[in-house]
């Protein structure tokens, strides 16, 4: 379907001569397809109208972007797709496809448009909408073209999980992003997602649980990043880690479980944003406990509130520390402490006041440790280098 | 090949209005067309006439490769050079450097481009978008009424 175009090769002269200063038209379709790619499918697709050059173009695109909230009324949006599904050009595969529906989606609609996709060789969806696991075709999980995944299915009840599909097979995956999922057990009590998929590299796990809070195992040979993200203690109560390729593990939330595994001093860089409960039903040492594990890390990024969660481990500056012995940089982000944690700082804090304190100390303890503030706790910084003295220090604000 | 196509030190560009670019091979990495140039001489010097791109343009495409082919620059550096380098330009400087991209067949620098373009055009009326574009209609005002009827599945 690709339009004759001239070649203009002295195009600086043909300018001059009409002077035509469409010079976008002249372009290639690949060139103006990219334009296209960047847009949201539906603007893509009323650049029909610009001119014959552009009646037909929006058919050959290979990146869909279907937004629900881009349409006025959901009926809009379940015809739109539709449409471009009948209308876009059957030949051209399917790259990208980002769909999101937050609400509720019709089942037949979420089958007919993934469907399509996996027919069409796609490599990269996203998906977020709100349906049952069950409403998704059994093709999307043994899709042998896709690369990445992020996958967001909203639950009809509010704070529920979605169970995260048993059989999964999707060779060609190298990165999957899950959110709000639970993961069920096997039979030796564990959770073990992620073992068929051989080529991941990349995993972001947010918010999700292992169902009666057991071990979750993340077995991957390749895997050499990993986020996961909490919201709460008790998701799962360890992470047991059979990596032998991982280099970079970010950790955003609640540090409650134990972190185990063969090759963890694979790990070389580490981001922490650590946070605590209201009432912890554990003490904070896990986030110690953690470092102590990651033997090999020569690069550590942290919140300060992170340091302030460490902090609340007992006599922490006398403790034993054998870790970071490799770190070459620390870099330390400013985070205000939230209410939660400023709570325990303030208690912790105030219990170690000796009595007769004066009125100064309590007014600076206090406006050390409140919500909102984002101090780095004393002495912390240096306890860390303490094995790795000439490591860099950066400390963002 | 290999070995004498790295003995090359100095490439020289020649822009549509005749001035004149020294720059070092991996400055011209990206960039296809030079690329076959230099594949099919042999010389010490390559001296490349690129009349579809004039200097200011051709300046500013060189600067961009030189920021991201730096090893010293750090990603953040990058991005917040990018975020620069489109802010300073008008609507028409992004049409022209797509040009050149993709007559210099630049994958990362067209995609650049085409990002920015698309930001300026997101959410923007049919109208706008062909002022934007300078483009002439070629349909009747009756064919343009059809399509819209035809399509008006996207115009809501």
């Amino acid at each position: 379907m690709k339009r004759e175009r001239h070649e203009h090769n002295n195009h600086i002269e043909n300018e001059e001569e009409n002077n035509n200063n469409d010079i976008i038209s002249d372009l290639p379709d690949s060139v103006l397809l990219h334009i296209l790619s960047f847009l949201k499918t539906k603007d893509a697709v009323k650049t029909c109208i610009l001119s014959t050059r552009w009646k037909n173009l929006w058919k050959h695109l290979s990146i869909l972007t279907l937004y629900s909230s881009h349409f006025k009324t959901l009926r809009d949006f379940f015809k739109f797709v539709s449409r471009i599904l009948f209308l876009r050009d059957d030949s051209t595969a399917i790259h990208t496809l980002d769909l999101h529906r937050r609400g509720i989606i019709e089942p037949h609609l979420l089958k007919k448009i993934i469907k399509y996709a996996v027919s069409h060789n796609v490599q990269q969806l996203e998906i977020d909408v709100g349906c049952d696991i069950q409403h998704f075709p059994t093709c999307l999980f043994s899709c042998q073209t896709l690369t990445s995944l992020h996958l967001y299915v909203r639950h009809r009840i509010s704070g529920q999980r979605t169970l995260f599909p048993n059989s999964l097979n999707l060779p060609s995956l190298t990165n999957l992003s899950l959110d709000s999922f639970a993961f069920p057990i096997e039979n030796d009590g564990r959770a073990n997602p992620f073992s068929a998929m051989k080529r991941l590299n990349n995993l972001i796990i947010d918010d999700c649980i292992v169902l009666d809070a057991q071990k979750l195992c993340i077995s991957s040979d390749r895997l050499t990043d990993l986020t996961i993200q909490t919201t709460f203690e008790r998701c799962f109560c360890e992470i047991e880690l059979s990596t032998p390729s991982l280099c970079t593990f970010d950790f955003i939330g609640i540090p409650y479980q134990k972190l185990r595994g063969s090759h963890l001093s694979s790990i070389k860089q580490v981001n922490f944003d650590a946070n605590i409960m209201e009432n912890p039903t554990k003490p904070p040492s896990v986030l110690l406990s953690w470092l102590l594990e990651l033997t090999g890390i020569k690069s550590l990024r942290v919140t300060s509130t992170t340091l302030q969660v460490l902090s609340l481990v007992p006599n922490l500056l006398k403790v034993e520390f054998p870790s970071l012995c490799n770190l070459k940089s620390l870099k330390v982000k400013r985070k205000e402490i939230s209410y939660e944690l400023s709570k325990s700082l303030l208690d912790a804090n105030f219990a170690k006041l000796p009595t007769g304190a004066s009125y100064t100390d309590v007014v600076k303890l206090w406006e050390t440790f409140s919500e909102g503030s984002s101090s780095i706790p004393d002495g912390i910084v240096d306890f860390l280098l303490q094995n790795s003295p000439s490591a860099e220090v950066d400390i963002i604000n | 090949m290999a070995a004498e196509k790295s003995s090359i030190k100095i490439i020289t560009l020649i822009a549509a209005d005749g001035s004149v670019f020294e720059v070092e091979p991996n400055i011209v990495k990206e960039m296809k067309t030079v690329q076959s140039y230099i594949d099919e001489l042999d010389q010490n010097t390559v001296s490349i006439p690129l009349p579809n791109v004039f200097g200011n343009d051709l300046a500013m495409i060189i600067e961009y490769c030189k920021k991201h082919a730096s090893e010293e620059e750090t990603k953040e550096a990058k991005e917040e050079f990018d975020f620069e380098f489109v802010k300073r330009m008008k609507s028409d400087d992004k049409l022209r450097l797509l040009q050149a991209a993709s007559y210099l067949n630049m994958e990362s620098f067209l995609q650049f481009m085409a990002k920015a373009i698309a930001a300026e055009i997101e959410n923007q009326s049919v109208e706008f978008v062909r002022d934007y574009f300078q483009i002439e209609s070629d349909f009747t005002p009756e064919e343009e009424a059809e399509l819209r009827k035809e399509n008006e599945w996207a115009f809501k």
